[in-house]
């Protein structure tokens, strides 16, 4: 058995698995996670993806002894209590799920593109999603709410400096 | 999944030791992305997986007095955000961004790629073309070899049990030689290459071809050069007639296969286009650079 460690959605999570156990099945079967879906399991369709340490990778390629020490992002992490993530609002506004099983994968790869660019073009969105295979929405919403996200995100770290600024300036 | 055992390695002695111990037994585990699909559906069925992902020495891009290396544990992303190699080498980047998608580009490593020695990898052309060598330790030492010797055939690399691959180089007299990577596949995203081709040349007094290298995916056993198209070039005026002409002879020194993706003829065609392509993408950027360096 293997015994590993690592911080998911923010808190220490800890299990004693196989080492053939992989990281998809760690979250689904040991963290009750069950957000990131099996899909094809070989790394080709994306309905695994989450985000480890800031970058979107498939869970169902990695082992489960890799993500040791490491800080795991998953669907079920990216809302607060409070609110949806804007990338989710986005995404609600456009309609751009349909069957909703691609999209924890679709959701979390928009955010490793969107944590590194937040005026992304067309082509880069993209680039971004092609290796999560959608077969309901033909992408064209998708890429919609995520470029309504970006707007979405941009006004938010505007009024954050707005406020930042009027707070420094404040006697 | 079958039952294997699994060791993590802390430094590089550390994975050199414990590959030496298992030999034959073990596999060696990097970014995962073709070692973890082979094991689901049992092509190899190790006893142990010694994890080398987690050595830092291995993931470094820096020139040095012989050239510039690159860990064998550097990821695609990583090639495609290192400031080094797009400055020096976009051929590399444009070869790293065409594999696979985001997800798989974070985890997948130029070492790995390599050593699966599949014959459409799409990071060995561009470095055959950049007359790359590799490094690789065992218990014994290390020895540097080029890469064209690391390709045996599809899927068999020249590497024993207990070696390990540590870095690639590109020796310091191609530092910023003009290369270029052209790659044509079924789709744009995610697809594996029809044919992909390496080029790469100095431009000569008179504007000639000066050590020019053409490098073929895909249309072989393993990545091969070019030999006549080579030699054609060497010397002759650069045109565009001359690189169509390049692309003509390269296109008979292939060997493709016919498969469901394409035909051999197809993939011949192909090879025609894409020598022609990318000798013209690098001359551009020999022309770039130029215009940079009088600026």
């Amino acid at each position: 058995m293997t015994d590993v460690t690592m911080i998911v959605n923010g808190q220490v999570r800890g299990a004693s698995v196989p080492p053939e156990t992989t990281l998809l099945q760690l979250l689904r079967d040991n963290f009750n996670l069950t957000g990131a879906k099996l899909g094809c399991d070989v790394g080709d369709c994306g309905a695994c993806t989450v985000i480890v340490d800031g970058q979107a990778v498939n869970s169902c390629l990695m082992l489960a002894g890799q993500a040791e020490g490491r800080q795991i992002l998953t669907i079920e992490g990216l809302a607060s209590r409070e609110r949806l993530h804007p990338i989710q609002t986005a995404f609600e506004n456009s309609g751009a799920l349909q069957c909703g099983f691609c999209g924890p994968g679709v959701l979390l790869s928009a955010k490793a593109l969107l944590d590194e660019n937040l005026n992304p073009s067309t082509q880069e969105i993209r680039d971004a999603l092609s290796g999560n295979l959608c077969r309901c929405t033909g992408y064209t919403k998708m890429i919609e709410a995520v470029q309504d996200a970006a707007r979405l995100l941009r006004e938010e770290s505007r009024t954050q400096l707005t406020h930042a600024r009027t707070e420094a300036t404040a006697p | 999944m079958k039952a294997f055992g699994y060791v993590s390695a802390k430094d590089l002695e550390h994975a050199i030791t414990l590959l030496g111990e298992h030999g034959a037994r073990a596999k060696i585990l990097a970014g995962g992305t073709d070692l973890l699909v082979e094991l689901k559906h049992a092509v190899h069925n190790p006893e142990v997986i010694v994890d080398v992902s987690r050595l830092h020495e291995l993931k470094t891009i820096a020139v040095a007095d012989d050239g510039l290396h690159i860990g064998a544990l550097v990821t695609h992303s990583d090639i495609m955000n290192s400031p080094v190699i797009r400055d020096m080498f976009p051929a590399l980047v444009a070869a790293a961004h065409s594999i696979g998608a985001m997800q798989t580009r974070n985890l997948g490593t130029l070492g790995g790629n390599l050593v699966t020695c599949v014959p459409s990898m799409d990071s060995g052309p561009a470095l055959i073309a950049l007359d790359a060598s590799v490094t690789v330790a065992n218990a014994e030492g290390r020895r540097r070899m080029p890469l064209a010797e690391l390709f045996v055939g599809p899927r068999k690399t020249s590497l024993k049990p207990g070696d390990l691959l540590v870095d690639i180089v590109i020796p310091k007299e191609n530092l910023g030689k003009p290369a270029a990577f052209e790659k044509f596949g079924l789709r744009k995203g995610q697809a594996l290459a029809l044919v992909n081709v390496g080029a790469s040349f100095w431009v000569g007094d008179n504007s000639v071809f000066v050590a020019p290298r053409i490098a073929l995916g895909a249309v072989a056993p393993t990545v091969i050069r070019a030999p006549k198209a080579e030699a054609f070039l060497d010397g002759c005026k650069i045109s565009a007639e001359v690189m169509a002409e390049a692309g003509r002879i390269a296109a008979m020194e292939a060997k493709p296969i016919s498969d469901f993706r394409a035909s051999a003829d197809y993939r011949r065609d192909l090879v025609a286009v894409l020598v022609k392509r990318a000798l013209a993408n690098a001359q551009a950027r020999a022309t770039a650079k130029e215009k940079e360096l009088v600026a």
